[in-house]
């Protein structure tokens, strides 16, 4: 089946996620360079280019350290004649902010756009955080898709505005449109024959101190004015007339873009409300004078729908003042500024301003959902079955002398980061007592060991986090000769965004080994730690020993616990076993047997593996409550039987004869 | 324009987006469709709620298609709002009550997977006969089954429990679509014999 992502052509129709129509948007502008450090809910943006590279002429793609990194590598390559894609999640742009605020001065050659997926509702980002306001003083102009087709045709159009007005182009993109699937209608792709760089020496723009950053400053205020002229004629910027006209409801209107948009259409045709002005913004940075003002002429009283601080609030207010506008402008004051703003809320927004009854259905679910949500026990994620992460929080809280249920007053600090293993801080582990950005485990915790000299300190990192930005804070601990324990989890994957390579990882998934990986140990050892100690986590009892034992020692001390994600494991062995299936390895499961279970609760609730489960004797509710290895789950790391105190689980090993290696037998055992 | 419009939900792993992906691909047998609806991802790989929305329009007029107050559409589905519910958890089930009203269809899975509160004694799963009597509350249309057995037992695994669920929602909704669309998506998808036969497994509930 032809793959439409690289070859869909126009008049082409197909389901692609919004991540992939942004990437899609930017193929068919052309794109020759594509770089990010993957991020939730980002990551589909590079993900879609990379893994069709092989069929995609004239491209590369990167995932890069940091954020800082890969934006610095597309101003290169668009410096270079090269249009290209930098994609991040919203709290990527803190770490990129650098870049990002040197290239309204600089400007671009080729067209630059820079994704962001932003994280409203925080379900997977240490921040709500709105990149928005960053233009205030980057510049960069921002656009706003609402939906599939708009993310790929905006991605599209943005290289050329970019092009034209010399500045890099913010794609904004919040998790709902990044993980939206629906309906693209497929563009033409530029021909990609013609992508090749040339790099042209540009000391007027690309050099930046003293008078030259002065000259560059009041260059780009000269760009931004004539930038809002196009704004004012860009079909991205769209006024929707009033369904019905009457004379009293069109002075109200309407303001809003991106997703949140989707939901005020939505809402207003669930509360029969056609008859309002409607401005959608494609464009929100900058806005344009003249629009608002034409738009703000026609009503009485405006309404601004839109998620977090009020972005749009803030710079329509600014306008009005100056245009001396007497009417009402609203927004934060119905609208709420954190979390996610749901369809929910919009309705509920909407009705209420306009006076309208909701739907009856809808007040009805809301108060049901009510009643009920007292007796619904939160899920809350955490590590997959066989995860070495799990083995490794479970030693160290072990070897801190804590119950993982009981650790409020532990007085062995643990500084959580940013990965799978930030799990670890959620019931029952609670495993973790800070967590903020990239690399502040070690930050801050470097800090409390000279300001609280009473406590022992174990910080935590992962190996991608590490590589990130760890190394110089890992120098600075050194340097000044911080007292802690510092434990990188290395599973050799960036795991939690789909499994990318970290600079350490040695063999690709089908076994090709990677030249030039590193060695995490000779790279520890080069920056002047002497204590390294690298381990399985999954031999709990050895480790939480070995912890504690450097948790007795003074300076910096570095343990790695050295495991490959159980998902890439598990996905090797899928591989070798179609190419060996009748290779002579024992088999190996685990049992725990009822009988020698006394519910002791270390396997169940300490350990928490969701391979282990409970069930009600025969069945029926009243029956005894009992353990058991679900086998279909479980895949057999053998830590619930290493941390069994009462030797109720067995392990056993058996040989399985060819002659009854029968399919439905592998599938069980492989749990295919 | 009508519309229809399906939640599903579940955990991490039991092929929740997938699901909602084989749904969407049916819109593109007509021009005159459209789909919308998000998907819960990333955070936990396994374990953590994933939900997924299919949002199905079917415009009457070219010129409703070419309205943009009738033409764009949010990828959530607000309270009340689902047509069809289907949940690979009970307890997830229950959770997404919030999107359906008295005529809404509900299927779920009844297999258990306990949330950690629970393990830990913190709180305390409800059980299935109160699961039901909160359903039946809200609609009397609820049919439930044990996908996990029968996909176990037909398969040797449980990796088909979302697509005898997809079988389920065509033999016991209204929903506007043919089940040879649906039929002829899976046949060109990878395991194809294997997921027909979940499917039927399903519409044959």
């Amino acid at each position: 089946m032809a793959n439409l992502f690289v070859d869909g052509k126009y008049g082409d129709r197909g389901i692609i996620l919004g991540n992939e129509a942004i990437a899609r948007g930017a193929l068919e502008a052309g794109i020759g360079y594509a770089s990010m450090y993957p991020g939730t809910p980002a990551s589909e943006i590079i993900i879609a280019l990379d893994k069709n590279k092989k069929n995609i002429k004239n491209i590369y793609t990167e995932f890069s350290l940091n954020e800082h990194i890969s934006l610095h590598g597309a101003i290169g390559a668009s410096w270079s004649g090269i249009r290209s894609l930098c994609a991040m999640k919203n709290v990527g742009l803190n770490v990129a902010s650098e870049p990002a605020h040197f290239l309204a001065y600089t400007g671009v050659k080729a067209g630059l756009v820079l994704a962001i997926g932003s994280d409203p509702g925080a379900p997977s980002s240490s921040n709500e955080q709105d990149d928005r306001w960053y233009s205030l003083h980057t510049y960069m102009p921002i656009i706003e898709p609402s939906n599939i087709q708009e993310a790929k045709d905006f991605t599209k159009k943005a290289f050329d505005i970019s092009e034209q007005f010399s500045f890099g182009i913010v794609l904004m993109a919040p998790s709902r449109l990044c993980h939206n699937a629906g309906i693209l209608h497929f563009g033409d792709c530029l021909n990609r024959d013609l992508i090749s760089g040339n790099f042209k020496r540009d000391p007027e723009n690309y050099l930046n101190l003293f008078n030259l950053a002065v000259k560059n400053h009041k260059k780009y205020l000269k760009r931004n004015e004539l930038l809002k002229k196009y704004v004012y004629n860009s079909e991205l910027n769209m006024i929707i007339d009033a369904q019905i006209s009457s004379i009293k409801s069109s002075r109200i209107g309407f303001v809003s873009s991106g997703v949140i948009y989707s939901h005020l259409v939505e809402a207003l045709n669930f509360i029969n409300a056609d008859d309002y002005k409607i401005l959608k913004l494609g464009i929100t940075f900058p806005l344009s004078e003249e629009l608002i003002g034409k738009f703000l002429d026609n009503v009485d009283e405006v309404v601004i729908v839109e998620e977090a601080e009020g972005f749009l609030e803030f710079q329509i207010k600014k306008i009005a003042f100056e245009i001396g506008y007497h009417g009402k402008i609203h927004g934060k004051n119905i609208f709420k500024a954190y979390g996610e703003l749901t369809i929910d809320d919009v309705i509920k927004g909407v009705a209420g301003f306009l006076r309208k009854a909701v739907p009856e259905h809808f007040s009805a679910a809301i108060n049901k959902s009510e009643i009920l949500s007292d007796k619904i026990p939160q899920r809350m994620g955490t590590f997959c079955v066989g995860c070495p992460h799990r083995a490794t929080i479970y030693s160290i809280l072990k070897a801190s002398g804590y119950s993982n249920t009981d650790s409020k007053d532990r007085d062995v600090i643990i500084a959580g980061d940013i990965g799978c293993y930030t799990l670890g801080l959620l019931p029952p582990y609670n495993a973790m007592d800070w967590l903020t950005c990239m690399n502040s485990g070690l930050s801050i915790g470097q800090a409390i060991s000279i300001a609280d000299k009473s406590k022992k300190i174990i910080a935590l990192v992962g190996d991608s986090t590490f590589y990130h930005s760890g190394i110089p804070v890992l120098m600075n601990a050194i340097q000044n000769n911080s007292n802690i324990l510092y434990i990188i989890l290395d599973n050799s994957w960036t795991a939690m965004t789909g499994h990318q390579k970290t600079p350490s990882t040695k063999t690709e998934i089908d076994g090709t080994p990677i030249p030039n990986s590193v060695n995490l140990k000779d790279l520890l050892k080069s920056l002047g730690v002497s204590y390294i100690k690298t381990l399985d986590p999954n031999s709990v009892k050895r480790f939480s020993v070995i912890i504690k034992e450097a948790l007795k020692e003074k300076g910096l001390r570095v343990i790695i616990a050295k495991r490959e994600c159980i998902l890439q494991e598990e996905r090797r062995k899928k591989i070798k076993n179609i190419k060996f299936k009748l290779e002579n390895n024992p088999e190996i499961i685990y049992e725990l047997q009822k009988e020698r279970c006394v519910k002791c609760d270390e396997c169940f609730v300490e350990l928490a593996c969701p391979a282990i489960q409970s069930a009600k004797e025969n069945g029926i509710n009243n029956g005894k409550e009992y353990y058991f290895i679900d086998p279909v789950s479980c895949v057999k790391c053998g830590v619930c039987y290493e941390v069994c105190p009462n030797s109720a689980i067995r392990k056993v090993e058996f040989n399985l004869h060819p002659s009854i290696n029968s399919e439905s037998q592998l599938c069980f055992l492989n749990n295919k | 324009m009508k519309k229809f419009n399906i939640a599903i939900t579940g955990l991490g792993g039991q092929g929740i987006i997938t699901a909602g992906t084989i749904l969407k691909n049916a819109v593109l047998d007509s021009v005159m469709q459209d789909v919308s609806g998000s998907e819960r991802r990333g955070g936990a790989q396994r374990e953590g709620y994933v939900e997924a929305f299919v949002k199905y329009i079917f415009y009457d007029s070219i010129a409703e298609l070419q309205n943009s107050r009738k033409n764009m559409h949010s990828p959530m589905i607000a309270s009340g709002d689902a047509d069809a519910l289907i949940s690979l958890e009970p307890l997830e089930t229950l959770r997404a009550v919030s999107y359906i009203n008295k005529n809404s269809v509900i299927i779920f899975n009844t297999n258990t997977h306990i949330p950690i509160s629970v393990r830990m004694g913190k709180d305390k799963y409800p059980e299935l006969d109160d699961i039901l009597e909160s359903l039946y509350g809200i609609t009397n249309r609820v049919f439930y089954y044990d996908f996990n057995k029968l996909s176990l037992e037909n398969f040797g695994s449980i990796i088909s429990c979302n697509v005898i669920s997809l079988g389920v929602l065509f033999a016991k909704t209204n929903i506007p679509v043919s089940k040879n669309v649906i039929e002829n998506i899976l046949l060109k998808g990878s395991k194809a014999e294997d997921n027909l036969k979940a499917f039927n497994i399903g519409l044959n509930l």
